[in-house]
């Protein structure tokens, strides 16, 4: 069988594998999706329990549940939540569009930053300023993405009242948006950032100490020219296998920063939809999730076998 | 490469802050909102904007829909949409009189046919108002009155009714499934102010004034409720001005946040009596709970004025064995709870519970070390760990099993704990016979309801309150329940705290009723720029 035949099967197996388990895991936490629907302080009678659980489909056998499951999946229906009084779908797209302006910048910068400077900081490690600037960025690495997030809106948004406290916008204009998103976006920016920058910073140190780099400074090569045409390629690896995780996980990824920052994002959907056991929501983001991790690491597969010819597909 | 960075860096910097600069000039210009606008920040977050879905979006309907009866200040119950109510001696009708200077924002006039559809239509459609189908018989309307004939005496309709919202007939008997009926614009309703809109994006919920209100004039314009993810970002919005009050339901501001926003000299704190409490919950179907003894030196064990201090920072009082809180109608003064380690002993020592062992754990009567689980969420972790402490003064082992409040549910219904810290809500308190009540008898279910309490006496006493007729009768019943509470102690009240709700000093003439606290329509007409 040809590798990429190979490769296709995998991906196909594992894509069912993980949406079944999208289906068992929310039913093996405990608790009920019902138990959260009516508030704290209500009492139902038995046979308005019964009604319920038959209008949720939760009355039904669990292997059929499972069945009813894969036929929605397969008509593209992502089924219905009665937490949110509407369709999953609806639910996930009026969220996914925010987080998605909310993450995608952050990471695109996050990532060409933090792994253009960390590369230099590699390079360079023995300078003052880059020991400096390694310490900084450890610091921030190192920092509880809440209590940076929090410190970030209180000498930001409070003490300097450049950005506002919440929301994804007040009035609605894209001007308004993009004060909004600008604060918690340079946050997040500065999270991958960092995060890449470390990664970056040691791949590339270890890279410079081969021999392949020692022949190309034998050979002439300037600092810089060594460091991006040869070194920087090799040195990426670990980022594209990030980038794929942070792909993958790019919904869900801004959790704190959507709850510091009062946003209803994705985050925010999932967190919810966990704490309240809305099945049908915990599915349809579990789907989604999945779709973009299985596509992320397609095209990380894709993107090792340019950049690396050792794991070239034949 | 050395010197093109840090100019390239300096650029960048150059132009965020002119891109910032430029966004927060061009964003404060778009806010062109006229008159006095009243803007409430609140941790209660709408998930959804369903009126009768939405735990949340309901409390805020109450300004846009008012209830027919309302709670005043004093704990009695008094007309709202309804101009007053009266029963039956029998107390199985019930007569309530509509206000006739009501109209919806639309222009209708609120009619008694209005208020019939409501609860015909929430009997039928709302699972949360399921009881009204197997308590109501029949619903009628004579002349301006809207007559409830039930099937029994039930002396709580009129208190029920001051939590269900009057819906518009002609909009509502389109919707065929309210509770998952959604409308994030205009709510049509009857109250000084309506919805406008429900922006669940940006977090806010507009209200404008009714232009058909008939009542007293509001002396503000509109009103904005701004819901916040997170409270310490909430107080900053308070500090900072961005909102002028706080509002949760069943909740006060952080107590360990109040003095940071009393420093600020801009804000006045509403302090009341909370009729809802902190308690320790007993499986009384389990021993050693099930005990009387136990649950005495129990009582005795726990240090409520330390627990008063370090969780709830002294905002509050140590309770008395009676459970119900002073602020709640009929309170009986009972016994005052205090912890005496020695006496707490005696008791354990006289009922049989003995360390023959000696390894420091008393035994149950079944010969084994007790070991209790202690069934606890995040919000009661430090309560739980310093009852831990309290237990094991008085010779007894425990465990805390901290789960979410979704397993917390299934395990409380399971009975699968012995000792378990939660809460009552205002509503809590209300429901079924009152008193707390609700939380106890065995013969009820709900998310908050520990359902542990099958004492006949008890079990009659809560129908006698249901069927009670006269205020006299419900008055001694509820004595007889708080002496109950104090003999039997089912469950211990661990601290009676205070509500603290703050507002900005740049508004006067606040006003909270015991059940919504200041999210009331009394209060949104009589609030005013000072």
């Amino acid at each position: 069988m040809p590798l990429a035949a190979k490769k296709a099967a995998r991906y196909a197996v594992a894509f069912f594998l993980i949406i079944s388990l999208n289906f068992a895991i929310p039913r093996a936490m405990p608790g009920d999706p019902l138990t959260n629907l009516l508030g704290e302080d209500v009492d139902v009678t038995g046979g308005t329990i019964v009604e319920l659980r038959e209008k949720m489909g939760l009355d039904e056998p669990v292997h059929l549940q499972y069945l009813y499951y894969w036929w929605s999946l397969l008509n593209l229906d992502l089924g219905y939540s009665y937490h949110l009084h509407s369709p999953v779908s609806s639910a996930i797209l009026s969220r996914m569009k925010w987080t998605l302006l909310l993450s995608v910048p952050s990471l695109i910068l996050g990532a060409v930053i933090g792994t253009f400077f960390g590369a230099l900081a590699g390079w360079k490690r023995r300078e003052a300023a880059g020991q400096l600037e390694t310490a900084l960025v450890l610091t921030v690495f190192c920092t509880p993405p809440y209590f940076l997030s929090l410190l970030a809106l209180y000498v930001f948004s409070f003490y300097l009242g450049l950005f506002p406290l919440k929301g994804f916008y007040s009035s609605g204009s894209w001007l308004d948006v993009a004060h909004h998103f600008l604060l918690p976006v340079l946050v997040m920016t500065l999270f991958s950032a960092s995060r890449n920058y470390m990664i970056m910073r040691g791949s590339v140190i270890q890279e410079k100490a081969s021999l392949y780099a020692a022949y190309a400074r034998a050979k002439g090569l300037y600092g810089n020219q060594i460091l991006f045409r040869h070194i920087f390629k090799n040195a990426l690896l670990p980022i594209i296998t990030l980038l794929a995780i942070d792909f993958g996980f790019i919904l869900s990824g801004a959790l704190f920063i959507e709850i510091v920052f009062s946003m209803n994002g994705m985050g925010n959907l999932i967190y919810d939809a966990l704490l309240s056991r809305d099945y049908p929501v915990l599915q349809g983001s579990f789907l989604i999730i999945t779709v973009m991790v299985i596509a992320a690491n397609l095209l990380a597969d894709l993107l090792y076998s340019r950049v690396d010819p050792r794991v070239r597909w034949q | 490469m050395k010197i093109i960075i840090p100019k390239a860096l300096s650029q960048a910097a150059l132009a965020l802050l002119f891109a910032v600069l430029i966004l927060g000039m061009a964003a404060s210009g778009a806010d062109n909102s006229s008159g006095i606008l009243l803007k409430i920040g609140t941790p209660n977050v709408v998930k959804s904007a369903s009126l009768l879905g939405d735990t949340n979006m309901g409390v805020f309907s109450h300004l846009s829909n008012p209830t027919l009866m309302k709670m005043a200040a004093d704990g009695s119950i008094v007309g709202l949409a309804a101009k007053n109510s009266e029963v039956s001696s029998d107390g199985k009708t019930w007569k309530f009189t509509i206000n006739e200077d009501l109209y919806w924002s639309d222009g209708q006039k609120l009619t008694p046919e209005d208020v019939k559809f409501t609860f015909d239509y929430l009997a039928e459609k709302y699972p949360a108002a399921g009881w009204m189908k197997t308590t109501i018989e029949d619903i009628s309307v004579d002349g301006n009155d809207v007559v409830f004939k039930l099937n029994k005496p039930y002396s709580r309709l009129n208190l029920e009714f001051a939590t269900y919202t009057i819906l518009p007939k002609h909009i509502w008997e389109k919707i065929d499934d309210p509770v998952e009926f959604t409308n994030e614009g205009e709510v049509v309703g009857f109250g000084p102010f309506t919805i406008t809109k429900t922006d669940l994006a940006a977090g806010v919920i507009y209200f404008k004034k009714n232009p058909y209100w008939k009542g007293a004039t509001p002396k503000i314009d509109s009103l904005e409720i701004h819901t916040y993810s997170n409270m310490d970002v909430l107080s900053l919005a308070l500090e900072k001005g961005d909102v002028d009050a706080y509002y949760k339901y069943a909740g006060t501001y952080p107590y360990t946040s109040v003095q940071k926003l009393k420093d600020t000299g801009n804000f006045e704190f509403m302090e009341k009596d909370n009729i809802g409490l902190i308690f320790l919950g007993m499986n009384l179907k389990k021993e050693p709970m099930s005990d009387l003894e136990f649950r005495k030196a129990l009582s005795y064990a726990v240090n409520c004025s330390e627990l008063l201090k370090l969780d709830a920072l002294d905002f509050g009082q140590v309770p008395n064995a009676g459970f119900v809180p002073p602020a709640m109608m009929d309170y009986k003064e009972t016994e005052k709870l205090r912890c005496n380690l020695e006496t707490a002993k005696k008791i354990l020592a006289d009922a049989g519970y003995k360390d023959s062992d000696s390894n420091g754990i008393l035994e149950g009567k079944d010969g084994k070390d007790i070991k209790l689980v202690l069934l606890t969420r995040n919000d009661y972790q430090r309560v739980t760990e310093l009852l831990v402490e309290y237990l094991k003064a008085v010779g007894m082992d425990s465990e805390i099993k901290t789960v979410d409040s979704s397993t917390w549910i299934k395990q409380k219904d399971a009975y699968e704990y012995d000792l378990t810290v939660t809460r009552s809500t205002p509503w809590g308190m209300l429901m079924h016979a009152n008193w707390g009540t609700g939380y106890f008898d065995s013969r009820r279910t709900g998310e908050g309801v520990l359902h542990v309490l099958d004492d006949p006496t008890f079990l009659k006493l809560c129908d006698d309150i249901l069927a009670a007729t006269s205020d006299d009768q419900l008055k001694d019943y509820a004595h007889q329940l708080q002496d109950y509470y104090a003999e039997n102690l089912p469950s211990i009240a661990l601290y009676w705290n205070k509500v603290e709700t703050p507002y900005n000093k740049a508004f006067k003439g606040w006003y909270s009723d015991p059940l919504y606290g200041i999210y009331n329509v009394d209060n949104f007409l009589a609030v005013e720029k000072a």
